[in-house]
């Protein structure tokens, strides 16, 4: 019998010292893979959020940075309004090229009006816009019309003619923006002039009348002249205005990326811990193992074997078991992600991508490698000393 | 293979139990009609239809347990088989849960749901296979 088929019968042989060498190292590599992997997804979505909106600073209330940056990022709409003089105070700011106001509204939640419930409504006005209109021009080949809307990624219709209700007014999906892992993907865009008409056939076919106050709108998206400091500009427009904050675009989730990197401390912790106690158990198996099959290898060593030979047929049985356990640990988490990523962003609050095909694979490979060379360093010694006893004193013992 | 047995009972609680907190219902949200009423939403009706799902499901589970004869044996993985598949598509293609995903139904339920069935049917063929490698001799 070649070492190899030894390696996978005794492995097969002992199912339950074998399930717990499994199940350590299923830890070992699901516990860093999964946190990485949830913090890479969670950087990748933030990223992506901040690219999707395309502007270098968000203008809103001072009072309501955070909420607006809640809604950017869940898809949970939020009442947000300010005075619309202030779409022209920032306009002038030296730096400024391009303002664009917008709305944010919402649908109604669970009214029979409107085909999704608690669904957040974009407005923006296609005159001044800067975000939607490439995309427009590139997919539709002109602006939007009235009645007409352009989703998020996870925005259907609800018939088959492509149409959605809102406030009892029947909107027509012209398109699905690509997927951001933000809450743009739960989002309905739509013109100002469409909105208007939206709430002004509310006041007749809505369980609710959808308003929208006069001379106001809820933040304004600002591009900069080419080499304008959008630190200056931001500090510039605060300064000239105590009522409004401009957001510069790497800080649009300041807030979120500090609330997720405090819960991503602790759950590190937590698995710093498990991976501690996993190392632990699993040496400690391997003590046991080795201690209990003294005597086999004391009659493999009598029938001739080398020491070299038991050190091999021991650290292959580790290295299977290892390389097994972290695969099925590595499968486990992906599928985790797959299935419940949706869960993921409702119960953490964060957007959440699939992290790049690359950085994916790194993630992997790290993955099964940490859990190997811990399940290896685990067993070593244990492996080692039971290798380089004497025969007779393995059998008599 | 009492493990098996007891993993279909667990799939057939999670099926069973889950959507009843998950549901909007749970969240205290439903259809209002202009006339003031209100309709349950979808991911309600799929609630109820799982749990008649994961009743039968859980007994196929709890005979299995007690090792009945081959012949017996691949009758109920049959059941648990269709039972489980149709645990998976009640929430994803014959009712279905609500649209938005960050809703609890759709992001916690339709997952759970999916899982478990697929789960509980995986385990059915497990006994349904144990049986066609034992060729059909009792136990």
């Amino acid at each position: 019998m070649n070492l190899a088929r030894l390696i996978v019968r005794n492995t097969a042989r002992n199912g339950y010292r074998s399930g717990i060498i499994f199940c350590c190292s299923l830890l070992l590599a699901a516990m860093p893979f999964g946190i990485t992997f949830l913090t890479e997804g969670g950087r990748a979505g933030l990223h992506s959020a901040m690219d999707r909106l395309g502007a270098d600073l968000l203008v809103v209330p001072e009072n309501l940075a955070v909420k607006v940056e809640t809604a950017l990022l869940t898809g949970k709409p939020f009442p947000v309004w300010m005075a619309r003089e202030n779409l022209n105070k920032v306009a002038r700011v030296p730096g400024v090229a391009q303002v664009s106001p917008q709305l944010y509204l919402a649908t109604l939640s669970g009214a029979s009006c409107c085909s999704a419930s608690e669904m957040f409504i974009m407005a923006y006005d296609p005159a001044t816009d800067f975000t939607l209109r490439p995309w427009l021009a590139q997919n539709l080949g002109r602006d939007l019309a009235t009645n007409e809307v352009l989703g998020g990624s996870q925005i259907y219709p609800s018939d088959l003619q492509g149409n959605l209700l809102v406030y009892g007014t029947q909107l027509h999906l012209k398109g699905n923006l690509a997927h951001s892992g933000t809450g743009l993907d739960r989002t309905l865009f739509m013109t100002f002039e469409t909105a208007r008409e939206v709430a002004r056939m509310s006041a007749t076919r809505a369980m609710q009348k959808l308003t929208i106050p006069a001379n106001e709108i809820s933040a304004v998206l600002v591009k900069l002249e080419p080499g304008a400091d959008p630190w200056s500009v931001a500090n510039y427009i605060e300064h000239e205005n105590s009522d409004i904050l401009a957001i510069q675009s790497p800080q649009m989730v300041q807030s979120t990326r500090k609330e997720f990197t405090g819960l991503m401390r602790i759950i590190v912790l937590v698995v710093v811990l498990v991976w501690l106690l996993s190392i632990a158990v699993a040496g400690l198996v391997f003590s046991l193992a080795a201690h209990e099959r003294r005597r086999e290898l004391g009659v493999l060593r009598a029938l001739g074997s080398s020491r070299g030979f038991v050190l091999r047929l021991l650290l292959g049985e580790a290295v299977i078991l290892a390389l097994t356990g972290a695969a099925s640990g590595i499968a486990l988490c992906l599928a985790i992600a797959y299935w419940f990523h949706d869960a993921i962003v409702y119960f953490l609050n964060i957007p959440f991508l699939f992290p790049p095909p690359a950085v994916l694979f790194t993630l992997i490979l790290g993955g099964v490698l940490i859990a190997t060379l811990s399940v290896m360093t685990a067993a070593f010694f244990p492996i080692w000393r039971a290798s380089r006893m004497e025969p007779a004193q393995a059998m008599r013992e | 293979m009492k493990p098996i047995a007891v993993l279909i009972i667990a799939m057939a609680l999670l099926a069973g139990i889950v959507p009843h907190f998950t549901d909007c219902q749970s969240q205290g949200k439903a259809i209002e009609l202009p006339n003031g009423k209100t309709l349950p939403m979808k991911c309600h009706w799929t609630t109820q239809a799982e749990l008649t799902l994961a009743v039968p499901l859980a007994l196929c589970g709890v005979f299995l347990g007690f090792r009945p004869a081959n012949e017996r044996r691949s009758e109920l993985a049959m059941l648990t088989i269709v039972l489980g598949s149709f645990i998976a598509l009640v929430p994803t293609v014959l009712i279905g849960v609500c649209a938005k995903s960050d809703m609890l139904c759709s992001a916690v339920m339709r997952p759970t749901l999916l899982v478990s069935g697929i789960l509980a049917a995986g385990a059915g063929l497990f006994y349904l296979i144990l049986d066609f490698r034992q060729g059909g001799s009792k136990p």
